[in-house]
């Protein structure tokens, strides 16, 4: 599968397509770590530097994608990427199987699990600033937090899908995702669990998969 | 999305009841529900091929290991 989405040029404040994909490599996952992984560290170590305040550095500076190259086989995982101007600009592992809600609304259903979703480091505000740059590209998250979502009816799911978010991501999931935070949860480093319900789900589509 | 092709299923009663009831305590087809079977069937098998463990924990934190395939 690969189809185009709108994505966001912050230099030019204009809209600009890329493409989402499915059929994501090894290769994808080598890319990652030889151009996004330097850039995260760099960026965490100029942050401490400054002085910024420990909770805004990046948590995800050890990820290793190439890590999950044994997933790519598992049906019950499912990559998706995004592509623009020839880079890979977002990454997304989801579990579709075996993981179910919490909000007690829909306790016990089935739903897709979101392991993984990163965005190129230069497409981060928070971490091309403290490297003397501009962010490059927006709405990737939320193109990707789309294409689980549209993962989750496909599966018969509804829509409804969850995820452990890092401190920094959790506005992003809350506020522009609107999805509902459910609890800290003690086995996940108290990571929040946040979780979609189907209307939810839904109202997120329809608001073209959140602001940019 | 991927093209899906189409099989003719028996099932026994039981199993058709079975099945039947997932389906409606899980809010999913028939089809979505032995969907999910496959996958965790297929997850399980390549993460005991790799070494690993299935474990079943009760509600006094007691583990007992699940032989599984």
């Amino acid at each position: 599968m690969r189809i185009p989405v709108q994505l966001f040029d912050h230099a030019t404040n204009d809209a600009v397509e890329g493409e989402l994909f499915d059929e994501v490599t090894v290769e994808h996952f080598l890319e990652t770590q030889r151009d996004w992984r330097p850039a995260v560290i760099e960026a965490a170590k100029a942050m401490l530097k400054s002085g910024a305040p420990r909770e805004g550095v990046p948590r995800h500076f050890h990820w290793d994608w190439s890590r999950k190259e044994a997933d790519l086989k598992v049906l019950a995982f499912s990559f998706f990427g995004i592509t623009c101007g020839g880079r890979l600009q977002g990454l997304m592992k989801l579990e579709t199987a075996g993981r179910s809600c919490r909000l007690p609304a829909q306790k016990g259903k089935p739903l897709v699990y979101v392991d993984y979703l990163e965005t190129a480091p230069w497409n981060i505000k928070t971490l091309a600033q403290p490297l003397g740059k501009a962010p490059q590209f927006g709405a990737i998250g939320s193109r990707l937090i789309e294409a689980a979502v549209r993962k989750s009816i496909e599966e018969g799911f509804k829509g409804r899908i969850a995820l452990h978010s890092l401190s920094t991501s959790e506005q992003f999931y809350l506020e522009k995702c609107g999805m509902t935070a459910v609890s800290r949860d003690p086995a996940k480093q108290d990571l929040l669990w946040c979780e979609f319900t189907p209307e939810q789900a839904e109202l997120f589509l329809g608001e073209g998969g959140g602001a940019a | 999305m991927n093209t899906k092709k189409t099989m003719t299923l028996n099932l026994t009663d039981q199993e058709m009841k079975v099945l039947e009831e997932l389906s409606v305590q899980k809010d999913l087809t028939k089809t979505a529900v032995l969907r999910q079977a496959l996958r965790l069937y297929q997850l399980v098998d390549v993460k005991l091929a790799e070494g690993g463990k299935l474990f079943f924990e009760d509600q006094k934190k007691e583990k007992a290991e699940l032989m599984v395939l």
